[in-house]
């Protein structure tokens, strides 16, 4: 029965996203030119093939419509000596580049990749036929809007906001919001953004922090890493990876402007850790979790388990590393550094190989079904 | 433009497809070949040196191709590097160049460390390096360390951050001290302890690897030694700080005096002075004395009258206890609204 009614749910919210895809009032706004993008930190897709860039030295959110970029194939990409390959493509060296963020749009497969070179220029690059291509960003059809703070009554000369720098960590999109996390450099604390799509001039600022496992007694201002918007036991919830790798379930409904919250930690996933990537993958009726790790192998957790779940951790974890919570296994991928969906039901990633090659692959969707 | 390097290069033919002798140009942002010996538009330029044999399987530089009058110019999508060999082809030519780093070119320095002070908080949470340009961003913390004085590295020290903190003109870079261990409790600070214990002398260690924009190293290793003391648990309170008043019609400088070194990047843009009509005064701020001092320069000679000195709630000591609340706080309510910045204000006269 409640499979049944989640079957149900589900095919009213596909109806309603399928909706929102034919919505053109979606690009309203879009105007030709180029946006002005200063640096490329974390991207995401949301409906009708827009890309959200989340730029923070520019401090802004910027919208680009790429839904004209053909269909492809991208099912057996395969991509040897990644960070050779694009430090060729811009005559530099390996260490002057860093590869920021990869998304794949869902409508039509094609795999993005963000770089930034040590001269400061941003550079998006596509995937076609196991070649990458530049994608020229200074003739687009976008919309954008500002992560600058709200100018506080005392601070009328806009001072403080000089050296206020926010970066972002983490870009999402659903339901007509774009949710971001981020870190800023005055305060240790996790900031997180509710922002209206189409853009508009209200942005909602939320603090969701958490009470380490370890004790229930000093709140850790802990910014939160990467995060997905899902549905859990049928209720919409933020999934949230922090830097110190406890998995951490937020209410959606809860997300409210200048509200602090504490979220009900669901999983530690061993100290030692940060968590770099999260998606959702869904396979025949069952839904997984993916987690990528920066000293952890990739993760996979049922949401089953994630579901059954109703308590919240408060007991130290005494055993140094150990894992604690919602079960997960480590599927044979270590040191995924990009991770997204690819398909229906697949995935794909850049993985550093225990050869040394930084590899664009496909994960094998044997893992996932 | 300082650097804007320029060669002309007379290339001896090497004798392939007869063509003997050739010339073009090249800087840090374009290649430039005479039309006249340029038959198709086409240049493509590669990264090192690729055979002619290797061109059809290296991959090119991005770039575009322009034409002007007589003349194509090759315009890469970031400049070319120092130091670095580079292949053009054209016309089934290929030719070499590199750019090698100019006599006078002012290697990448470190000006300024925060907190300056030798003697630290034991859960001090943040550092600032200002750099005398600005700095390649990729991948920077790796090349930023605690060293204690065993001469042994200390592991997970830093929050190693993918977006580095780094201000807009790329100088000021903010690093975090590994807050969950810094902070009491934390299953970090519990499996690991504290960053740095009481009375033991440490190293910031910045490798001479760290780059500028232009891929330039610096000449040597920075070192900036400190010893570690008691941690800092109480908030900065204002009422503690005192004030030195300009003398009217002078320009003389407004110090406050606080009682501890405070956080550079919290506080040097977070003060702020109003006169009697509520006008901000304007004038350059600075940190003194290892940053105990705050000093304000105005930039207009100061008038009798009421001045009040706001300080935004944020503002932090150097172990990230701020004007409202610990590092370390304590919270008994599982949800609470956010309280607004409070106002922390010192008022002073200009007789």
């Amino acid at each position: 029965m409640k499979t049944l009614i989640t079957l149900i749910i589900t095919s009213i919210l596909s109806f309603l996203v399928s909706q929102v895809q034919a919505n053109p009032s979606l690009k309203k706004d879009f105007k030709i030119g180029d946006p002005g993008i200063a640096s490329i930190h974390k991207m995401t897709f949301g409906p009708a093939g827009i890309l959200f860039i989340g730029d923070s030295k520019a401090a802004q959110v910027v919208a680009i419509d790429f839904s004209e970029h053909p269909t492809l194939d991208n099912s057996k990409v395969k991509l040897d000596n990644l960070d050779k390959l694009i430090s060729d493509m811009m005559g530099t060296t390996i260490d002057q580049i860093q590869i920021t963020d990869m998304a794949v749009n869902p409508a039509n497969n094609n795999i993005y990749l963000s770089i930034n070179h040590s001269s400061g220029v941003p550079i998006l690059l596509r995937v076609e036929d196991n070649v990458l291509k530049q994608v020229p960003l200074d003739n687009v059809s976008f919309s954008k809007t500002t992560l600058l703070d709200p100018i506080s009554e005392e601070a009328k000369d806009k001072r403080g906001r000089k050296l206020r720098k926010w970066a972002v960590a983490d870009i999402k999109y659903i339901d007509g919001k774009l949710l971001l996390s981020g870190l800023s450099n005055k305060e240790f604390a996790s900031t997180f953004r509710s922002i209206d799509f189409p853009f508009g001039d209200t942005q909602d600022y939320s603090s969701l922090e958490i009470y380490h496992a370890a004790h229930g007694k000093y709140e850790t201002h802990a910014p939160i890493k990467t995060f997905i918007p899902t549905t859990i036991n049928g209720k919409s919830q933020v999934l949230a990876g922090y830097t110190c790798t406890p998995l951490v379930i937020f209410p959606m409904n809860k997300i409210k402007s200048g509200e602090h919250h504490k979220g009900r930690t669901v999983a530690e996933l061993g100290s030692g850790n940060s968590p770099i990537d999260m998606i959702e993958i869904e396979n025949e009726g069952n839904r997984y979790l993916l987690i990528a790790n920066s000293n952890r192998a990739l993760m996979k957790m049922d949401f089953k388990d994630l579901e059954a779940y109703q308590g919240s951790l408060t007991k130290p974890v005494v055993k140094k590393g150990a894992a604690e919570g919602v079960e997960y296994v480590n599927l044979p991928y270590v040191n995924v550094q990009q991770l997204d969906r690819m398909g229906d039901n697949g995935f794909i990633i850049i993985q550093r190989e225990s050869s040394g090659n930084l590899a664009l692959k496909t994960g094998n969707s044997w893992w996932v079904k | 433009m300082k650097y804007l390097f320029s060669a002309l290069l007379i290339v001896v033919g090497y004798g392939m497809f007869g063509q003997t002798s050739q010339n073009f140009t090249f800087n840090k942002n374009e290649v430039i070949i005479s039309k006249d010996i340029s038959e198709t538009k086409n240049i493509i330029v590669f990264n090192g040196e690729v055979t002619e044999e290797e061109t059809s399987s290296s991959t090119p530089i991005l770039g575009k191709i322009k034409e002007k009058e007589n003349t194509v110019y090759f315009i890469p999508l970031v400049p070319f590097g120092w130091n670095q060999k580079y292949t053009v082809f054209y016309n089934h030519t290929i030719r070499y160049f590199s750019l090698p780093i100019p006599k006078d070119y002012e290697s990448l320095k470190i000006s300024k460390i925060f907190p300056s002070a030798s003697r630290l908080p034991s859960n001090i949470l943040k550092w600032y390096i200002k750099f005398s340009k600005p700095i390649n961003k990729n991948n920077i913390y790796k090349y930023i360390r605690f060293v204690s004085d065993s001469g042994d590295t200390i592991p997970r020290a830093i929050l190693p951050l993918e977006n580095a903190l780094i201000s807009d003109d790329g100088t000021l870079l903010t690093i975090w001290v590994e807050p969950g261990r810094q902070k009491r409790n934390l299953i970090p600070n519990k499996q690991l302890g504290s960053v740095f214990s009481n009375n033991k002398k440490y190293q910031l260690v910045i490798s001479k690897e760290i780059k500028d924009t232009n891929g330039v190293s610096m000449l040597e290793d920075f070192y900036k030694q400190f010893i570690i003391i008691n941690a800092d648990r109480n908030k900065p309170n204002i009422r503690n700080w005192q004030i030195k008043i300009p003398i009217a019609d002078s320009m003389s400088d407004l110090l406050i005096y606080f009682e501890e070194s405070i956080d550079y990047g919290s506080s040097i843009d977070n003060i702020l002075i109003l006169d009697d009509k509520g006008q901000s005064v304007k004038g350059d701020c600075t940190l003194l004395n290892e940053e105990k001092i705050f000093s304000f320069k105005p930039k207009k000679q100061w008038k009798k009258g009421k001045y009040e000195i706001y300080f935004d709630s944020a503002i932090e000591d150097l172990a990230g206890n701020n004007l409202n609340r610990l590092f370390d706080d304590e919270i008994h309510n599982t949800s609470k609204i956010i309280t607004p910045s409070q106002n922390h204000k010192l008022e002073f006269i200009i007789k």
